[in-house]
């Protein structure tokens, strides 16, 4: 009861004051919270939804057979031949796209076994067009039974018919085809995708598992339900931990500046501290005193944060999913979920780092000696005392850092990488006192002759308030850092792609069928359209490449065939420094070799001579890798086959993508109108390559737009903290700017001279954010991407840019300085030398 | 040992003339400060003339209005009614440039507590009012007074490293650097002992009768008031006695 009463007057009283401020280091918690909260409400949103609307149609399966490439329909008739009482259901599964409305999954299931969708037709529907279309996606497109559907099917529009609406949960939109129907729509005749099987819940379950293993052939693999769900997971965590790393940066910030606002707190309040030590208080006592203080801002700035962060998933989680579909898998956002579970640990969070950033200034607190009321300066001496304390520990902070950046992945996550990274920010606050008194030291001279007096008396404040200059220079530091980090790496990025997309894509013109691609989606290419295009004049010759989402020891990888004497001819293919590319491209045709992407090899372990045992169609084929190429597209990796070694195991396999590559001389206008013409009654895209490379940098700059509004939120959390520290740097020297109004300043002097406190704290945070920022952007490139995401990124850091950002951040440091210099100016001198 | 024309700013402005005589001058002055609910009144009506080349002591228990007095003859606050003058011109028509232009060209302070910024040099402290108003030879004036109080090794410290006593003559050595027309001190002996208070005294009286200033001093101590050619007693903001010696 006494210290809640001591928590109002000596804490809540003075804060209610200084609303303002107050309402600065509340919103700083909020947003960093907000951040946090919205990226892992949309992530979930976005990639939480794989499970297959299947499901919701058919019930849920014991176990689900598949194998790369599909299987024959004939297995179905062999284990229904087993002597157990269980049911074996075929299944296809696609993508249809319906012109103007989107692509959504098209099941094709046996309507006859299932009692949904129902086995008896509307009479005069063809059984062959009979579709069935679930309730909410026919509630979208208004369509009612016996309506006419076109959907986009591989490269062929094909009509059909809505034999019936399907109950379904809301928001699950597919359609559904008998699957005799969708064999022949998606011309697979006797393929399967998939098999279900029912097991009846009397038989053993382990039993009747084994016997399918038993007769299956070895390639065939047997998943529990869920198991794609749970790869699809697995897949994602490296970019969903990355956001996640990304969302925490705000937070980071804001821990800065709830440690300043409790630091300033504990120095304006000394005085108060010594006399109730003097009357009896106990070290605890003032200790919890401000650590509640702390916890009330990250309590309250959370409950806020929370709200907001619900408020902004809404708005993010369709930027998610959109680089989960280009990049991962096709997934539909799920409803955003907003549970206890999720508001705890936003909550948990903020107070978590309001406990943290405040437990040393609470601790300073705790030792004031109950006789001595220090003075700031005194404090302030101490502080320069210590700046050499601080470099050292810099030092050592940077020194485990290094040793962190060298650690092995965890389970597929770079924690050596991000440890470094939060030593390195540790090294850098540790450093900034010593970078203030230095550059203070260097622009003394320089300062005062630019700016006169005004100059001299801002770089000497700075310097006095050393503890409180160097922590609003370590915010605005780490956020630049951050924002410097990662502009590298995705410049960097960036770049490196634009290198790889003009070695990769060599061909003058490629064809794929028309709809919109998703990761994982390999839509299918009619067979007869590669000799249509091979005919036409001006073409010299044609790649054909059959690509295919592919499991490789659990994990979902794509499996590609080509023409690789094609490509050894006419393409760039970059191999690994080492290897000769000419010699392994040459050593594939006809053989059981392969290369493999960068990630693929780093995924896995693999290097040129490795064996891979590939499960192809039924059999497990040893495959040799003979070279490791650099690859951007997929982080899962691909494994590319001599199209003459798929077939040799897939005969069935249809190709997905031409490369059409012209005769020296060629026009490729008049080619490419030419092939459109042939290819009319196929519905597929010719694109000059100019126009995959623009799709493919518009792919990239989407998927990183998050990143970049992540950055934004904590430039402005950083910029809120400027802000909230110049002020109280302010209201702390109010006995000094009062003087000077005495000793002959003007007003715009005063207000000057705040603001050049802005530009040099600016510049500090500048500074120590750029040198950061390069050490982080080596991390984020060389360590947290290599393990992450398994490829080589080469170091292009965009100066423009940079600079660009640079200054403008400064000068927002400048404007955040301009309501402080206001108040600055506006201080009645009389007043405040007398209240001293 | 300074020159009276040294490191002088603009011999006119504003129509105050460095040539006249200095004068300070009060008219029936009152102040009232918004209280809690009812207004507080510090000064009643208060009327005088602070004589040039003279010191004026302003005597009275705490809170009797001597401060508030101060503060009103600095031109750093307004009367609530009559007027202050200085030169014949009233402080209360004056912008907020013109009467920053007036302390840096005309008005001096000494604080009580020194009111030394603790992060500038001895020097630097001397010399920033010249600074602030951008005069010339800033350096060599701010030295000059410095060698007036005694203290010119000391340029280069830090006030922290000085003694009370060095610290007030530091003081005053800044606020008579810009050669003011008005010096206002306020109880620039309370915080010192009798040896560094008698210094101070010395270097005040030294102000008034040497370089012309007219000197308004709020003191309770009867060693500073014995300075004083003229001794005003406050009592609840009103004007007890005067007396001159």
């Amino acid at each position: 009861m006494t210290s809640a009463r001591l928590l109002g007057s000596l804490i809540l009283r003075p804060l209610r004051r200084d609303r303002l401020r107050s309402g600065l280091t509340l919103l700083s918690v909020a947003l960093g919270v907000a951040v946090v909260v919205a990226i892992d409400l949309a992530g979930e949103a976005a990639t939480g939804s794989f499970r297959s609307s299947l499901r919701t149609l058919v019930g849920s399966t014991d176990l689900e057979i598949t194998a790369n490439g599909g299987m024959d329909e004939t297995w179905i008739a062999r284990l229904a031949a087993l002597p157990f009482n269980a049911r074996f259901a075929p299944v296809l599964e696609t993508q249809a796209e319906i012109p103007g409305a989107g692509a959504f999954p098209l099941y094709g299931v046996d309507t006859l076994a299932g009692a949904r969708p129902p086995a008896a037709l509307p009479a005069g529907i063809d059984p062959d067009r009979a579709l069935f279309v679930s309730q909410p996606l026919a509630a979208r497109l208004s369509l009612h039974p016996s309506a006419s559907l076109t959907l986009l099917l591989n490269d062929r529009p094909q009509t059909f018919q809505v034999a019936a609406v399907l109950p379904a949960e809301a928001e699950a939109e597919y359609l559904v085809l008998d699957v005799a129907a969708a064999q022949k729509a998606l011309n697979a005749y006797g393929k399967l995708d998939r098999i279900d099987v029912y097991v009846s819940p009397r038989e053993d379950f382990a039993r009747v598992e084994q016997a399918i293993r038993g007769l299956l052939p070895p390639g065939y693999l047997i998943e529990r339900p869920g198991a794609r769900s749970q790869e699809n997971q697995r897949m994602l965590r490296a970019f969903r931990w990355n956001l996640r790393v990304l969302s925490y940066i705000s937070l980071v910030v804001g821990a800065f500046l709830i440690y300043n606002t409790i630091a300033v707190s504990v120095v304006r309040r000394r005085a108060e501290i010594g006399i109730l030590r003097a009357l009896g208080a106990t070290r605890a006592g003032v200790f919890w005193l401000f650590l509640g203080e702390a916890l009330m801002f990250g309590l309250l700035g959370s409950l806020a944060g929370v709200a907001l962060g619900r408020f902004l998933a809404s708005s993010i989680v369709g930027l998610i999913a959109s680089t989960v579909n280009s990049l991962y898998a096709s997934s539909r956002p799920a409803p955003i979920s907003l549970g206890p579970a999720e508001i705890l640990a936003g909550v948990v969070a903020g107070a978590l780092v309001a406990f943290l950033s405040a437990f040393a200034p609470a601790l300073e607190a705790m030792r004031v000696p109950p006789t001595e009321a220090m003075s700031r300066g005194a404090h302030e001496h101490h502080a320069r005392l210590h700046w050499r304390r601080g470099l050292l520990w810099a030092a050592l902070l940077a020194a485990l850092a290094l040793a962190a950046s060298r650690a092995r992945p965890v389970a597929g996550n770079p924690l050596g990488g991000y440890t470094a990274a939060l030593l390195a920010i540790g090294a850098a606050a540790l450093a900034a006192p010593a970078l203030v008194l230095l550059v203070n030291r260097l622009t003394r001279a320089a300062a005062r002759r630019l700016f006169g007096p005004e100059g001299l008396l801002a770089g000497r404040s700075l310097a006095a308030s050393l503890s409180r200059t160097s922590v609003v220079a370590a915010a605005l530091a780490t956020a630049v850092a951050m924002m410097a980090s990662v502009g590298i790496m995705v410049g960097s990025f960036r770049e490196t792609v634009l290198v790889w997309l003009d070695t990769q894509l060599r061909a003058d013109l490629y064809l794929r069928p028309a709809g919109r691609t998703t990761a994982g989606q390999f839509p299918a290419l009619s067979a007869e359209l590669q000799p249509v295009v091979a005919a036409v004049p001006g073409v010299e010759a044609v790649d054909v490449f059959h690509g295919l989402e592919f499991l490789y020891q659990g994990d979902r990888v794509a499996l590609g065939g080509g023409i690789l004497e094609i490509v050894r001819r006419y393409g760039r293919l970059r191999f690994l420094p080492g290897e000769d590319r000419d010699a392994i491209l040459r050593s594939l045709p006809g053989q059981d070799r392969c290369i493999v992407s960068e990630p693929f090899a780093n995924r896995h372990g693999v290097r040129p001579g490795a064996r891979l045992a590939l499960p192809l169609g039924g059999r497990v084929v040893p495959v040799t890798v003979a070279g490791v190429y650099y690859e951007y597209s997929s982080s899962q990796g691909y494994i590319v086959l001599d199209r003459s070694t798929l077939l040799k195991y897939l005969p069935r396999q249809p190709p997905t993508n031409l490369a059409v590559y012209l005769r020296p001389g060629a026009d490729r206008r008049s080619v490419r109108r030419e092939i459109e013409r042939r290819v009319a009654g196929y519905r597929v895209v010719v694109a000059p390559n100019q126009a995959l490379r623009q799709n493919a940098m518009a792919i990239f700059d989407r998927t990183f737009a998050i990143t970049w509004a992540l950055e934004g939120v904590a430039i402005i959390v950083a910029m809120l903290g400027a802000a909230n520290s110049l002020l109280a740097l302010v209201l702390d020297r109010r006995r000094e700017l009062a003087l000077l109004r005495y000793l002959g300043a003007s007003a715009p002097q005063v207000r000057r001279m705040v603001l050049l406190e802005a530009g040099f704290v600016g510049l500090l945070g500048n500074t120590l954010g750029l040198a950061l920022g390069a050490v982080l952007s080596l991390l984020l490139i060389f360590v947290v991407n290599k393990q992450s995401f398994g490829w080589t990124i080469q170091f292009h850091p965009p100066v423009g840019l940079l600079s660009a950002a640079l200054l403008l951040v400064w000068g927002a440091t400048v404007l955040a300085g301009l309501y402080p210099a206001r108040v600055a100016a506006r201080l009645n001198p009389s007043e405040v030398i007398h209240e001293e | 040992m300074f020159s009276s024309g040294e490191a002088r700013c603009a011999p006119r402005y504003n129509g105050y003339s460095l040539t006249t005589s200095p004068r300070l001058e009060l008219r029936r002055v009152s102040k009232t400060y918004p209280g809690n609910g009812q207004p507080l009144q510090v000064l009643h009506e208060i009327s005088l003339e602070v004589p040039a080349g003279a010191v004026t002591a302003l005597l009275g228990r705490s809170g009797c209005g001597k401060t508030t007095l101060l503060n009103l003859a600095g031109a750093m606050d307004f009367p609530s009614s009559g007027e202050v003058l200085i030169d014949g011109r009233a402080t209360s028509s004056l912008n907020d440039a013109d009467l920053t232009l007036l302390r840096r060209r005309r008005i001096g302070f000494v604080f009580q507590f020194f009111q030394l910024l603790p992060t500038l040099t001895v020097l630097e402290n001397v010399e920033l009012p010249l600074l602030l108003a951008a005069a010339r030879g800033a350096r060599e004036a701010a030295l000059d007074r410095l060698r007036w109080v005694g203290l010119e090794e000391k340029a280069a410290v830090l006030p922290y490293q000085l003694s009370g006593g060095q610290m007030q003559r530091v003081a005053i050595a800044r606020a008579l650097v810009h050669s003011p027309d008005i010096l206002i001190a306020d109880e620039p002996t309370g915080n010192l002992d009798t040896a560094s208070g008698d210094q101070v005294l010395a270097l005040i009286r030294q102000a008034a009768a040497r370089f012309g200033a007219a000197v308004l001093m709020a003191t309770h101590s009867a060693e500073a008031a014995a300075i004083a050619a003229l001794r005003v007693r406050l009592r609840d903001g009103r004007i007890e006695s005067l007396e001159r010696s």
